[in-house]
């Protein structure tokens, strides 16, 4: 999928590889982070708001309210689905990063480990 | 799809009731609530229709009802609510009713003015007795102390003999307020030949009309002289004072007073009795009042619903139009039967075709009657135009919580409105009679969909009371950029901010998979990003809404056979709005797709590209997003701009050209008929609305009628200036859903940083910190309830209503219609 070559250049081989920066000599290794894969969160977010919206309206019981109640099962599907794509379509390639206070830095370096 | 697509179907129907059975029939009709009467008598007044007499007497029986409503009150009873079904009663039991109410009436009066007499009475021997009781010491002593028959008098007169020195007195009560004034007064006139002594009565007495306790001042006046006795006595009938006998003997005071008692005693008893019969009076009128003013206010809607039936020819039966959906139709016909067959007669309807506008029906139930509201306030649908409430029912609560995007406001809504949703059948609850409640209990189904969103909201928003959380790990990592940049302790002291480089290997890992990263919540340039984000998903969220609106507009055109406009109206409607700011939503997402942090400083910028389209101009500095965009940007202006003209001239043209035949068939005759419809426009009959008709296109059987081109071109004209003018400022409007998310994180976050987090960081020790958060988190409580939740709740509802009224709904619905409200009794049950 073309999107996914979207993502920054490197694999999760890279993190791997032990990273000894400047700070080696207090005896800090290279952070423990997993990168976020793209593909699973769409996969899975799609399938959910599919199912609601594409699979649900299948199972609602006849009676007056049939309409009413598919019309909202597929909005909410349309509208919740689409939110949640936009959010993270937008933070798929930033152009800037966050700015942090150094006390921020320091505690949320050893913290987010 | 369900009921609430479009309107039910309403259809005219007319009915024949038989003179003997016409009340019975729409009495029942009445308890049913199934058609809506057509005024068939409006031009005549309601002083001259059939059964005004009998209106009358139904407003004379309501009169009295009033009178005995107000008695009741006024004896501090209340009125039991009427129990059981009560039918409006034949017409022969009116008379019965009104005997009945009529000597009710006139006994409550009797005995109400026997009350109020025995009262006065009562007041003036308590008064008296009073007066007499009260010890005015220095005047009697000194009184006393004579002895003798023979007053000596206190002062010398100056000079003349006196002809009388006896001491006489006067003795009385008068209003406090009043006392100064007469003391002065007849000090002033009988200067040194009175004693006045004034004294205020220990207990205040009841004042025998209103009930209330009112002082009194009793004086005791004595004096010299007969012309000042009668100075005093004139004196004293100025002031309206009650004056009383006043016997020099206190044995003879002693014996007055004593009977006085006795016969105050004895007025009690009988007074006593009276409100005995009193009360016995207004048991009945318990009993009577509350079904008897049920019963009559039914009689007298039915017959203001008969008087606007006409008469046939015959005078054998009364004919009546109404209007009645044809769902119900079966269950009017039977109605009608059975009533009748009572009278041995039979009342029929049957349907009849009509060229007005039926009214709109829609069912709801108690939940979706709340969102049908908010599209009715707006204005009640054309008959059988697409309905928006169905769709609303999801779009507003969502917008709404767009824009109040927090779980834990999200979370203090729904659980406020659940308690509402759970407790709806409590009869205290039902009973409520304070507005403002009464208006958020009407909602609370909205209430709970809003609150529901909004948690939703709030975890992509990832905001709860203005905090991040971070349920999956960041996608940030600050330590790699800490140690590929070398930041050192050192380092760190120096610089007071710094900036993670995505560029940087390692610092950037991917997206974070639900909602906002928390790492923007420690950022101080976290309203950069959030800005950017906000904005862009404004305007895909109003393009995405806008475009739904077009479409919906396609089943309005199918479903009223004007399918030409699909082609010469909608089309190019999606052409314009999709060609245009599609295409931005489109370049917005191709960029958050293609433009990594690589190439972010030379980055292009959306907004200058967008511009540049329009202006067909190139700014070099601005590199293009894709290859050849320029090409498409370009095409896409011209289709644009070529639909205006089809927008404009398409329809006109048209249906010119459709009615061109019939035009040239008659030219002669079809100008002055022309003429004569446009005459008749504005007094058609009761129900017209043909102006109305004639802008939407009209029906089908509209063909052979008016087809003025100026006034079709001329709303086409109108039509596509506001839709393409319409859809740069509704874009534009959209903008709204970012400004106030906006406005309610920055709200959260200044309540936060400035009353909890202070709270939190107070004291070091367990006990200070413990005492000091309970008063800090109250007023964090309160400011969060009162503005975040009230005003930001209102705000944003408020703005929700608004993007749904104006750019949603006026690319497909015209609101013109009006409801079908059926004749019922069923408000005045209550």
């Amino acid at each position: 999928m073309w999107m996914l070559s979207a993502l920054p250049g490197r694999g999760p081989a890279h993190l791997q590889r032990p990273l000894l920066g400047p700070a080696s000599h207090l005896g800090i290794l290279r952070p423990a982070m997993t990168a976020h894969s793209f593909a699973l969160p769409v996969i899975i977010f799609t399938t959910f708001w599919g199912l609601i919206g594409i699979a649900g309206p299948w199972f609602v019981p006849k009676g007056p309210n049939r309409g009413v109640i598919i019309t909202m099962l597929v909005a909410t599907a349309v509208c919740c689905y689409l939110f949640w794509l936009i959010a993270i379509l937008a933070q798929l390639n930033p152009l800037f990063g966050p700015q942090l206070k150094n006390e921020t830095i320091w505690y949320v370096r050893f913290l987010w480990e | 799809m369900g009921s609430m697509f479009r309107s039910e179907e309403v259809a005219l129907v007319q009915l024949f009731l038989p003179t003997a059975a016409a009340y019975t029939c729409v009495s029942r009709l009445g308890e049913l609530g199934l058609v809506e009467f057509r005024d068939l008598n409006a031009s005549v007044s309601a002083f001259q229709r059939r059964f005004v007499v009998d209106v009358r007497r139904c407003e004379e029986l309501e009169k009295t009802f009033t009178f005995l409503q107000e008695e009741v009150r006024r004896a501090g009873l209340v009125l039991p609510p009427p129990e059981g079904r009560l039918p409006a009663p034949p017409p022969r039991d009116l008379l019965r009713i009104q005997e009945e109410t009529e000597r009710l009436a006139q006994e409550l009066r009797d005995v109400r003015g026997n009350q109020q007499a025995l009262r006065a009475q009562l007041h003036q021997l308590q008064l008296h007795a009073a007066v007499l009781g009260q010890g005015h010491g220095p005047q009697l002593a000194a009184a006393h102390t004579d002895g003798t028959s023979e007053r000596m008098p206190l002062l010398q007169a100056p000079g003349g003999p006196h002809q009388d020195l006896r001491v006489n007195f006067v003795a009385g009560a008068v209003e406090p307020h009043k006392a100064p004034a007469l003391e002065r007064l007849l000090w002033r006139a009988c200067r040194g030949f009175l004693i006045a002594s004034f004294r205020e009565l220990e207990q205040p007495l009841e004042h025998p009309v209103t009930g209330e306790p009112a002082m009194w001042m009793t004086f005791l006046i004595s004096y010299w002289g007969e012309q000042i006795g009668q100075k005093i006595r004139k004196i004293t009938d100025c002031f309206h004072c009650h004056v009383f006998p006043f016997l020099e003997q206190e044995e003879a005071r002693r014996g007055a007073l004593r009977q006085l008692q006795q016969q105050s005693q004895e007025l009690q008893e009988v007074l006593g009795e009276t409100e005995r019969f009193l009360s016995q009076v207004l048991g009945r009128v318990l009993q009577l009042l509350p079904p008897g003013q049920v019963q009559v206010h039914k009689m007298k809607a039915v017959y203001l619903a008969l008087n606007q039936c006409s008469v046939s020819t015959t005078h054998k039966c009364l004919i009546a139009e109404a209007w009645c959906s044809v769902r119900d139709l079966p269950a009017l016909q039977e109605a009608l039967r059975d009533s009748s067959t009572e009278e041995g007669v039979s009342a029929v309807a049957h349907r009849i075709p009509c060229r007005d506008m039926p009214p709109t029906l829609i069912r709801t139930n108690r939940f979706t009657a709340s969102f049908q509201g908010i599209v009715d306030a707006y204005g009640v649908g054309r008959y059988q135009e697409v309905n928006p409430a169905p769709y609303t029912i999801i779009t507003f609560p969502f917008l709404f919580a767009v824009m109040f995007g927090d779980v834990g406001h999200g979370l203090l809504m729904f659980l406020f409105a659940l308690a509402m949703v759970l407790a709806e059948n409590q009869p205290a609850v039902k009973a409520a009679q304070n507005e403002i409640w009464q208006t958020f209990f009407r909602g609370r189904y909205l209430l709970l969909l809003m609150g529901l969103f909004s948690i939703y909201t709030g975890f992509i928003y990832n905001e709860c009371f203005s905090r991040a959380t971070s349920i999956f790990p960041s996608g940030w990592s600050v330590a790699a950029m800490a140690n590929q940049s070398g930041w050192s302790d050192a380092f760190l002291a120096q610089h007071a901010m710094l900036t993670l480089d995505p560029n940087v290997t390692g610092v950037f890992l991917g997206p974070y998979p639900f909602g906002i990263d928390p790492v923007w919540s420690l950022a101080a340039n976290h309203l950069s990003f959030l800005n950017s984000f906000k904005m862009k998903m404004s305007v895909i969220l109003g393009v995405v809404h806008m475009a739904f609106g077009v479409v919906l507009g396609i089943f309005n055109h199918v479903h009223f056979g004007q399918r030409h406009r699909l082609l010469l109206e909608t089309l190019p409607e999606l052409t314009f709005l999709l060609g245009l700011f599609g295409y931005l939503v489109f370049l917005v997402i191709y960029k958050w797709l293609c433009v990594s942090a690589a190439s972010a400083a030379s980055a292009p910028s959306i907004l200058i590209h967008f511009i540049n389209m329009f202006l067909f101009s190139h700014s070099p500095t601005n590199r293009p997003l894709y290859p050849r965009q320029e090409v498409v940007q370009a095409t896409l202006v011209v289709l644009a701009l070529a639909m205006v003209p089809i927008l404009l001239l398409g329809t006109p043209l048209y249906l010119l050209r459709r009615h061109r035949p019939h035009l040239r068939r008659r030219p002669a005759g079809r100008q002055e008929e022309d003429k004569a419809g446009l005459l008749d426009l504005p007094d058609a009959s009761v129900n017209g609305w043909s102006s109305d008709e004639e802008k939407a296109g009209g029906l089908d059987d509209e063909e052979e009628a008016e087809l003025v081109p100026s006034e079709v071109l001329m709303h086409q004209a109108i039509h596509t200036i506001e839709f393409c003018l319409g859809c740069v400022s509704n874009t534009a409007s959209y903008l709204r859903l970012w400004a106030l998310s906006l406005a309610h994180a920055q709200l959260s976050e200044v309540l936060w940083a400035m009353v909890m987090s202070i709270g939190l960081g107070l004291g070091r020790e367990v006990g200070v910190a413990a005492v000091v958060l309970v008063p800090i988190f109250a007023a964090f409580a309160v400011m969060t309830v009162a503005i975040l939740l009230v005003m930001e709740g209102l705000s944003a509802f408020l703005h929700a209503l608004r993007l749904h009224w104006v750019e949603f709904q006026n690319k497909f619905y015209s609101g013109t219609g009006y409801k079908l409200s059926p004749f019922t009794f069923a408000a005045t049950d209550d």
